[in-house]
């Protein structure tokens, strides 16, 4: 009995002592925790923000100034002379136009195989997928110097075809996530529409591509990112400076003034800032298309 | 009677199935249609070109005199004369620094940001920033902030005392910043993969751990890392099949130098095929690359798929 009396108190006291240091080291964790995310977002953020303001800067000011210190006297002078002295505006210009077409083909053409592998009845589907699936796992590197070869052999080097085309009749990635998102749409629906008389092209357009957005703007944005972005292929199969994309002619920049540090780098932000805007338009569903295709998990 | 029923049945289905089978051609052509441009892409820019590397890496041409059969000797030469071994072992160097910090990084990132708490929304935005941007843009960037003089790496390191290396120019530091620079591109991405991962996970199963007296690391070690393997098996397959053949970065921050301590297996490729116009050696060095690359994927499934005993749906 006593020992019971005695006991409580006891405890209570512990309680609150735990509680107060649970108390100080939850506050402790949570300065610490944001600590560690405003770490994190210096660490992605800083590149972006240093290279901005070099590129305003001249480059007298980048030779001499902190690189985390904003353009003073703001300067468009590097953007000019990229522009009219070096062939950025034709660089711009390149790259917008094969990239669209190679996501405009890319994606439509992918998403008329998904719908034939995922809804349509055909003799050999199953082993043509197998042939899609088993494609998917080839490395681009290993088909470059054949694909050199091929196109060298059809003289389609130096032109623009040559930098789209290898990618914009569909590729298997982008065909099996169509795929396997329309292999979630019930049959009924398409069946019903079938009977209705409609037919497949009608029910792909005006059923499918509405009710699969998620996974069609996830496929656009891969797509389009991986054309812009696209280095070693345009490289390879172009060599006159009219025809090079914004990575080529930068990458040639690059080595031939490895010193102007202010022309490099507003030449970078040409390639850099329409994806930034790209991600600010999207961002939410760039987040949630990245996840999507990791449903082939 | 039985016979004529079954004769005044026969004649209409006969007929649905000449009918059937007429929407069946029809539907067979049609979906073919749909296939045609995907099926032939796969079959020109993938198919065509596999089978055609094998055959090229078995003679030796340089595109303008005629091919010459020369066997399997371009797989010892590629090796003797081309260095391409230690190419490999570069690579292999390469995706070592890469993988195991980037995947640490962007479990670690995906474990910070999957509480609710205010502003860690921004920040996953933030952090897939970086991989829509154009690596061979970020690696001139990489250049300047790592520049021995003008960078920040540098400035930073001086007000500290320290007289910074040139790092893209030392062969003891110019792989790790490359790696560095594509951890940095690729750790966002991956942590989306772990943070649906961990959303998968349900919360019955931490409350369940927690009642039996997990501490928060057991529950991390036995409860979250089980859970995530199909996940860390995609982040895993996905980034090495990509770590090696590493291109962009390393084109433009050291094209393959100092010497040749980063030139990785596809600048080697590319020099072989697109500079020295071998295209015998550089295709075998592709076949080898592919092997290599298969060889991993299928031991890293082969790993997983012995510990993937838990299914959570």
């Amino acid at each position: 009995m006593t020992s019971a009396t005695t006991a409580v108190p006891a405890a209570a006291a512990t309680v609150q002592t735990t509680e107060r240091t649970s108390r100080l080291t939850k506050g402790v964790r949570l300065t610490l925790f944001y600590l560690l995310l405003l770490i994190i977002a210096l660490v992605f953020i800083l590149p972006y923000l240093m290279s901005v303001f070099a590129a305003f800067k001249p480059l007298a000011a980048i030779l001499s100034q902190s690189p985390l210190r904003p353009p003073a006297p703001l300067t468009l002078d590097n953007f000019k002379t990229i522009f009219t002295q070096y062939d950025f505006g034709r660089y711009l210009a390149n790259t917008l136009l094969v990239t669209v077409i190679l996501t405009a083909g890319q994606v439509t053409f992918s998403m008329m195989g998904a719908y034939a592998f995922a809804r349509m009845e055909f003799p050999g589907r199953d082993s043509l997928f197998w042939l899609y699936l088993m494609t998917l796992m080839v490395p681009n590197i290993v088909t470059l110097v054949p694909l050199y070869v091929m196109f060298a052999h059809s003289h389609l080097l130096n032109t623009y075809w040559a930098i789209f085309l290898p990618y914009v009749l569909g590729v298997p990635y982008s065909v099996f996530l169509m795929r396997q998102y329309f292999m979630t749409i019930p049959k009924e629906v398409m069946e019903a529409a079938r009977l209705d008389g409609c037919s497949e092209g009608r029910i792909l357009w005006r059923i499918i591509v509405p009710i699969s957005r998620p996974i069609i703007i996830t496929a656009t944005l891969l797509a389009f990112v991986f054309g812009w972005n696209n280095f070693m292929w345009p490289l390879i199969v172009t060599n006159s400076n009219s025809l090079n994309v914004l990575t080529v002619g930068i990458a040639n920049f690059n080595s031939n003034f490895s010193v102007q540090w202010n022309l490099i780098l507003a030449g970078a932000l040409v390639a850099l800032i329409p994806m930034v805007i790209l991600f600010a338009i999207f961002q939410k569903h760039i987040v949630n298309s990245i996840s999507l295709t990791g449903i082939n998990r | 009677m039985s016979v004529a029923a079954a004769a005044t049945t026969m004649v209409p289905r006969q007929e649905h199935v000449e009918t059937a089978s007429k929407a069946d051609r029809h539907r067979i052509r049609t979906a073919f249609a749909f296939l045609a441009p995907s099926l032939l892409g796969v079959i020109l820019f993938l198919v065509i070109p596999i089978i055609f590397v094998i055959g090229l890496s078995l003679v030796q041409w340089n595109m303008l005199t005629p091919m010459k059969w020369v066997g399997l000797s371009n797989y010892v030469n590629i090796f003797e004369f081309d260095g391409f071994g230690h190419s490999l072992v570069v690579t292999a160097y390469y995706v070592i620094l890469n993988i195991p910090i980037q995947t640490a990084f962007a479990l670690g990132m995906a474990m910070l940001l999957r509480s609710k708490r205010a502003g860690t929304g921004v920040i996953r935005i933030i952090a897939v920033l970086p991989f829509l941007s154009t690596p061979v843009a970020m690696g001139v960037v990489w250049n300047w902030v790592f520049n021995p003089s003008t960078g920040l790496v540098n400035q930073f390191l001086a007000h500290l005392g320290i007289a910074g290396p040139a790092w893209l120019s030392n062969e003891a530091t110019a792989m790790p910043v490359i790696a560095f620079a594509n951890i940095w591109q690729y750790a966002g991405y991956n942590m989306l993969f772990f943070l649906a991962g961990l959303a998968a996970i349900p919360p019955t199963v931490y409350e369940a751990a927690a009642l039996d007296g997990a501490t928060k690391a057991q529950q991390f070690w036995r409860v979250t890392m089980p859970l995530l393997r199909p996940t860390m098996l995609f982040v895993l397959v996905t980034g090495v099949i990509g770590s090696f053949q590493v291109f962009d970065t390393v084109y433009v921050m050291t094209a393959g130098g100092p010497g040749n301590a980063t030139e990785v297996a596809s600048l080697n490729i590319y020099n072989t095929a697109f500079a020295g116009f071998r295209i015998g050696e550089a295709s075998a060095m592709s076949v080898v690359l592919f092997l290599v690359i298969l060889a991993i994927t299928v031991v890293q499934f082969r790993y997983f798929n012995k510990r993937m005993t838990y299914e959570i749906a």
